[in-house]
């Protein structure tokens, strides 16, 4: 499938289970580096659940039980021996709902560098800066960094959680609907960064927006009831799917 | 029929309610009325020995302090592990749990009973200040727990999950990002838990308190005297107590609890305006 690309993360046979729940259902697939990759599929079939299970954060909820591999460069992070605080920080998330901390625009950005013992203030500030920026944010909020962060708009949480994720150097970004709590002015906000995100990261988005999947995405995976039917380039996904079950999904007959 | 029914159902609600607000108004007001007279600069500044309210003023003050300190940070470290570590479905938890509130329940008589048998006798605290605060604590410790479980689980698990995939571990996120966000709510719970004892006899009867008048303790190994421990005493040991030097005391005790409350109920107002989200 992505043969010509380096892969960044792999699943091998992964399961997932909530007590009795059988999430995922041995999932095999393989995301590019530095690649867009979305994921779309009905809700409740798996694809929060998945993303979360590519930096442990799984692991939160209780009687979760998770078997088979994750390789994020080879590696398996479920491995005993991975640093869940490195690992996170490598593999960033931003939720669906735009979660700040309860803290000021300048701290929400500083916090993640803070825990990775960054604490020298002009480095702080020379991060802040830079990820705002990145994040399309800082001319919007520069004369008001010490404010509430939950005095943004909510489109502007969003670009702030993405900023934030991207101040402790991630390599891999999971983004859980990002742009559905958000306006169709904010969405397209929230695109254009991922946009200029592209190649730098590893970028897995999960998404119910088709066109939206079109758009950014250079490969798409559609998973159905904890199994990926099928997984490929965007354009094949999308113009000639292999599975019925994809051509009815993205032609809009379910989900 | 149901017309009547109905208007009947609303006079006796309303009497009922008009019932318990005029005890809690006109109680504490007849206790101002009759006590507020006799107060006095010179009631709060001489001793119990020339007619003052001194010692007792002081010991109550140390009695809350020290019951804060012991059951405090106890209570606040119970709390975080219930809300935040403990596995719900875990057996052990919900024993634990179910005995919080059992404790809540038992009447504060068994409780100075039990603080007499096991902390001034068996562990040797005799009637002594420590010995009342260790059993003091025990009422308010469920208070304070259940309180600051309340405060700890009004803060969204969106935070813990912002800084948890930040690379947090549990403890940072809980303690940089859900503790200061509920503090206001925590410290609420203390106070209340405090003003809650503040009047508390039974409790030190036996563990605290002794029937001669007695100036302040020099350590805590020894007796106190509190305003409600005075008050109690002049009630039912001396035949020619003066109704206004009980009220002016029952008056300085209440003083006290509306203090303590008014500071809780201020804080809370304060901070639920200052943090939205
Ligand atoms: N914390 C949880 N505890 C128990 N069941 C859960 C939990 N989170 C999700 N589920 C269940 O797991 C299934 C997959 O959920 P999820 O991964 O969120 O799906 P999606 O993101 O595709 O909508 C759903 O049936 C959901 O009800
Ligand atoms: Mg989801």
């Amino acid at each position: 499938m992505v043969r010509s690309e380096k892969i960044k993360i792999e699943t091998i046979d992964l399961h997932v289970w909530y007590r009795d729940l059988h999430v995922l259902k041995g999932v095999n697939m393989q995301i590019p580096e530095k690649r867009v990759t979305a994921i779309i599929g009905p809700s409740g079939c798996g694809k929060t659940t998945l993303l979360k299970s590519l930096n442990r954060m799984v692991e939160l909820v209780e009687d979760s039980k998770v078997k088979g591999q994750v390789l994020l460069d080879g590696v398996n992070i479920y491995d005993d021996s991975i640093d869940l605080t490195e690992l996170r920080k490598r593999v960033g998330m931003v939720f669906q709902k735009p979660n700040p901390l309860p803290k000021s625009i300048y701290e929400n950005i500083a916090y993640g560098p803070r825990i990775h013992g960054i604490n020298d203030k002009k480095e702080l500030d020379k991060i802040v800066e830079k990820c705002l920026k990145e994040a399309g944010l800082w001319d919007e909020v520069k004369d008001r960094l010490n404010d509430s962060a939950f005095n943004l708009s909510i489109g502007q949480q969003q670009r702030l959680c993405i900023a934030r994720t991207l101040a402790v150097n991630p390599e891999v970004l999971l983004m859980d609907e990002p742009c559905s709590a958000l306006d169709p002015r904010s969405t397209m906000k929230v695109e254009e960064l991922i946009e200029k995100l592209r190649g730098t990261y590893t970028i897995v988005i999960v998404t119910h927006n088709m066109q939206q999947a079109q758009r950014i995405s250079d490969y798409t995976a559609f998973i159905y009831y904890g199994k990926i039917v099928e997984f490929g380039p965007t354009e094949d996904i999308f113009l000639n799917p292999k599975e019925k079950l994809t051509r009815d999904y993205i032609k809009g007959k379910f989900g | 029929m149901r017309k009547l029914k109905e208007y009947l159902m609303i006079t006796l609600v309303s009497v009922q309610g008009l019932l318990v607000i005029s005890v809690a108004v006109l109680l504490p007001a007849m206790i101002f009325w009759i006590g507020s007279p006799s107060l006095s600069l010179k009631l709060f500044t001489s001793s119990v020995f020339e007619g003052g309210l001194f010692e007792c003023i002081m010991g109550t003050i140390w009695m809350l302090l020290g019951t804060i300190a012991i059951s405090g940070p106890i209570g606040v470290l119970a709390a975080i592990y219930l809300v935040e570590y403990a596995p719900r479905s875990s057996k052990i938890v919900r024993v634990v749990d179910q005995s919080i509130n059992n404790l809540a329940g038992v009447p504060s008589i068994v409780i100075g009973l039990f603080g007499y048998t096991f902390f001034s006798y068996h562990l040797k605290l005799g009637i002594s200040l420590l010995s009342g605060w260790l059993t003091l604590s025990l009422m308010t410790l469920p208070i304070i727990i259940r309180g600051s479980e309340e405060a700890l689980r009004m803060i969204p698990y969106s935070f813990r999950e912002a800084a948890i995939g930040l690379g947090a571990t549990k403890w940072e996120a809980v303690r940089d990002n859900v503790l200061p966000v509920a503090a206001p709510g925590i410290a609420t719970s203390i106070i209340l838990a405090v003003a809650r004892i503040a009047g508390e006899v039974a409790a030190i009867l036996f563990t605290a308190c002794v029937l001669t008048m007695r100036g302040l303790p020099d350590s805590i190994l020894e007796p106190v005297m509190t305003l409600s421990y005075y008050l109690f005493v002049m009630l039912v040991t001396s035949p020619k107590f003066s109704i206004s030097k009980a009220f002016a005391t029952a008056t300085v005790l209440l003083l006290v609890v509306i203090f303590l409350v008014v500071v809780a109920t201020a804080i809370r107002t304060y901070y639920r305006r200052i943090w939205k989200w």
